[in-house]
């Protein structure tokens, strides 16, 4: 990439998970972030965009966080690969190295390796306060000089010394020729391989030179002969990767390890820290995964009870700027499309976000506490019998929010097979996008009673619909475990970090993100497919709707209908002709053993793209305003009610049979909670998992599953 | 006969000892990179509810181990 001027330089937030990395981001970027997108990259990373005292801008790339350049998981291996190649377009110009000071010994490994690169680096010492508190003493005029780089001792949470790490950044990035002594001595062989490996790929820096030697299988930048090249080096030189890596590693720490006793004075250690007393607790053989549940519990409770009221503002905002817009507007179809398409899909997004965001909200403060290390410990054992790693307990948490970030958070998955498998089964949890589907069909089918005298029949098969999409992750799981093979080593190896008030700031912006991704992305799609399905169920084919409206009116006539009814037959007949009733009616065949109808058929189609869309469908089909669907709605109004009534007296066409029996009800709940009806999340799998292919599979496999699994259902009910 | 090693799982809960070595290159890279060194003092503090992984702390952090990361790291007798 040539550098213009319009380009900004590139720094990068460099440093091992826990050092505050993100705080420090946040503090310099603000709301001034995004999730990168940088020309033909496709994991993101998330930059930032921060202004120099001078006006100049400065574009800050925030690293997934790393112990070392020699890594496990595709998190870490898109640090190595990026500062491999100076070509790519993420390769800094500086970088901002992050290390938390209480326990700098550790977080040096990865300072001195960036060190041997040679490019301008400060180091920011993080968690003064805490330091401070331990009675930490830093000499840090002197670790600058011996490590001979700028160092600045900072709170990322107090703000403490902020203002001296942004003079310092911008320091960085005046013209400077000073190149440092390398900190790590090549071993002889180490020292050719490099040798030979600059001068076939005009390399000026042996120890990125050495990268290379390392990495070269799986770097994303090497062609084919690239990889034969230095394949051949490595192989003549006798080159031993592995165990020039350990050997490296702990010559590197031999070497700091005394400069850090130089310039750090430790305090003893306490004995019983408050992380150690809370961990007795909650990582405890019983009490551990009972407080785990318990947890959970009160977590969706909250979310339940507490999304509610939020969830009603936005429906009855929305309903009623539509009947304003209805009444106010000329009646026209471009008016229609505004209502009927635009807003209610614009309803149909927004209605979620209370749920996502308190989900998100919830989730975000158990990580940032650092609970969630914990939850992957005590886990650990039992998702490895279905396949899947300790890890995958956070993404599987995360897809009862939204399946599109939890996926991305598999990253942290060094084993290939273990992520694939946490990307295939996330999707079977029971999204937020679900809930809406799952209580109108509950309403329609299970009658308010209470069983026992206190538990809800209700609540009850709600919690079975969670429970089933928790069973079907954990089987296919178990399936692919059988099914896959890989010999790639799997490890669980995880800091677990100091137990820690939530930084509130950390915790709002990480929400804001995630929400304001959902809605953009996730949003897009279920807008676009209310247009269409307005349009499929607006228009039909040839004059088959002046048709339709005609012979309504005449039945109308002749069963001397008022004005409302006749207007509702005329709905209804028109929709029956229209393209949408013509799609419904040509899938009705495949779905007629599970007991639908065409109209649940079209209701079908339109959710494929997003599930959220089913209940929409249904309120234009059984001739609901969308002011009246009312349906995400708990609380027992009468537009509920009026549509259950007209949902209750659907009746086949052929057979007249009512459609809605006990068992088409509790199918089609069954089929929704199994069923892969979200284009987002196929595309975030695609692009994780490299291919078309698995998604693909995903979506026939899924799907398959919620046909047979609807289709037992209403075998055994009826 | 006397074993020659001993290895993290050995280890009671509330016991330390020194780390000496590993035993396998690939977990030895991954542990080194993370701050288990040779010569570092190991606490074992409790196992994981399931079994199967060991809580432990090494020169005052604390880290998630599964057995055979456990295994591979070799003790002084
Ligand atoms: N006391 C204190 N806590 C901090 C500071 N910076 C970050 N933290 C906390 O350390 C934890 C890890 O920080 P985070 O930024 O998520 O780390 P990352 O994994 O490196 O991105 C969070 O709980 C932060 O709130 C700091 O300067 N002082």
């Amino acid at each position: 990439m040539k550098e213009g001027a319009t380009i900004p330089p590139k720094i990068a937030l460099i440093g091992n998970p826990n050092s505050g990395k993100s705080t420090i981001f946040n503090q310099l970027t603000g709301l001034r972030q995004k999730t990168g997108n940088f020309p033909g990259v496709t994991v993101d990373i998330k930059e930032g965009h921060f202004k120099c005292s001078d006006g100049s801008e400065v574009m800050l790339i925030d690293f997934p966080g790393t112990y070392s350049f020699y890594p496990s998981s595709s998190d870490e291996k898109l640090v190595s690969a990026v500062l491999a190649n100076p070509k790519d377009p993420r390769f800094p110009d500086a970088i901002v190295y992050i290390a938390d000071v209480t326990c700098l010994e550790k977080h040096l490994l990865l300072l001195t390796q960036l060190l041997d690169l040679q490019l301008p680096i400060l180091m920011a010492l993080n968690m003064a306060d805490t330091a401070s508190e331990l009675g930490i003493k830093i000499n840090v005029v002197k670790l600058s000089e011996e490590l001979g780089i700028p160092v600045v001792l900072v709170s990322g949470r107090t703000g403490e010394q902020m203002p001296k790490l942004t003079t310092e950044l911008e320091k960085l990035l005046l013209p400077n020729q000073n190149t440092r002594k390398p900190f790590y001595d090549l071993n002889p062989v180490e020292k050719q391989v490099s040798e030979a490996i600059r001068l076939n790929f005009n390399e000026e820096n042996p120890y990125r030179a050495l990268q290379l030697a390392h990495h070269f299988s799986w770097l994303p930048f090497l062609n084919e002969a690239e990889k034969a090249t230095i394949a051949t080096i490595v192989d003549t030189k006798n080159f031993q990767s592995l165990r020039y890596q350990v050997d490296e590693t702990l010559d590197r720490f031999d070497r700091f390890t005394p400069l850090v006793h130089r310039t750090i004075l430790q305090p003893p250690a306490v004995a019983k820290t408050p992380t150690d007393r809370i961990d007795a607790v909650f990582t405890h053989r019983w009490a551990g995964p009972v407080l785990f549940f318990a947890t959970m519990l009160l977590l969706f409770q909250a979310i339940f009870e507490w999304s509610v009221y939020p969830m009603d503002w936005i429906e009855s905002g929305f309903s009623t700027l539509n009947e304003f817009l209805q009444t106010s507007l000329p009646a026209h179809w471009t008016t229609e499309l505004l209502t009927d398409g635009i807003l209610t899909g614009l309803a149909g997004i927004l209605v979620f976000v209370p749920q996502i965001a308190l989900l998100f909200l919830l989730i975000t403060i158990l990580e940032e506490v650092g609970y969630m290390a914990r939850v992957v410990f005590m886990f650990d054992r039992t998702m490895r019998r279905f396949g899947m790693n300790g890890r995958s307990v956070v993404a599987l948490i995360g897809g009862s929010a939204c399946a599109v970030p939890a996926i991305m958070s598999s990253r942290t998955i060094g084993n290939w097979k273990e992520r694939l498998i946490t990307v295939m089964v996330t999707p079977f949890i029971s999204c937020s996008a679900r809930i809406p589907v799952y209580l109108v069909l509950i309403g329609l089918a299970v009658p308010k009673v209470k069983i026992g005298g206190f538990l809800s029949a209700q609540t009850l098969v709600f919690g079975a619909m969670y429970a089933l999409g928790v069973i079907a992750a954990f089987l296919t799981g178990y399936a692919m475990k059988r099914w896959l093979r890989t010999r790639e080593p799997s490890f669980l190896a995880i800091e677990l970090p100091v137990y820690r008030v939530p930084y509130w700031k950390n915790v709002w912006l990480t929400v804001w993100e995630k929400v304001s991704a959902f809605v953009v992305g996730a949003g897009k799609i279920i807008l676009i497919v209310s247009i269409a399905l307005w349009a499929l169920s607006r228009f039909g084919p040839g004059d088959a709707m002046a048709t339709a409206t005609a012979d309504a009116e005449k039945e109308a006539a002749a069963l001397n209908l008022d004005a409302i009814h006749q207007e509702d037959l005329i709905k209804q007949r028109q929709l029956e002709a229209s393209w949408a009733g013509q799609m419904g009616k040509a899938i009705e065949p495949a779905i007629r053993p599970l007991g639908y109808d065409w109209k649940i058929g079209i209701a079908l189609l339109t959710s494929f793209a997003a599930r959220e869309v089913f209940t929409g469908t249904l309120a234009v089909l059984y001739n609901m305003g969308s002011a009246e669907a009312d349906i995400n709605d708990r609380s027992d109004n009468e537009a509920k009610a009026t549509m259950r009534q007209k949902m209750q007296r659907e009746t086949f066409r052929d057979s007249g049979k009512p459609v809605y029996s006990l068992a088409t009800a509790l199918s089609l709940l069954v089929f929704y909670a199994l069923a892969m009806q979200c284009m987002s999340t196929l595309a975030v799998v695609s692009r994780e998992t490299g291919s078309w292919k698995w998604a693909f599979f995903q979506f026939l496999f899924m799907s398959g599953l919620a046909y047979l699994a609807a289709w037992l259902v209403q075998v055994v009910f009826a | 006969m006397q074993r020659r090693y001993r290895s993290i799982p050995d280890l009671k809960t509330n016991e330390s000892a020194r780390a000496l070595s590993f035993s396998d290159a690939a977990l030895a890279c991954k542990l080194t990179a993370m701050g288990v060194l040779p010569g570092a003092r190991v606490e074992m503090v409790r196992q994981s509810p399931f079994g199967n992984a060991y809580y432990v702390k090494v020169d005052g952090v604390r880290l998630a181990l599964r057995k055979e990361e456990a295994d591979s790291i070799l003790i002084e007798v």
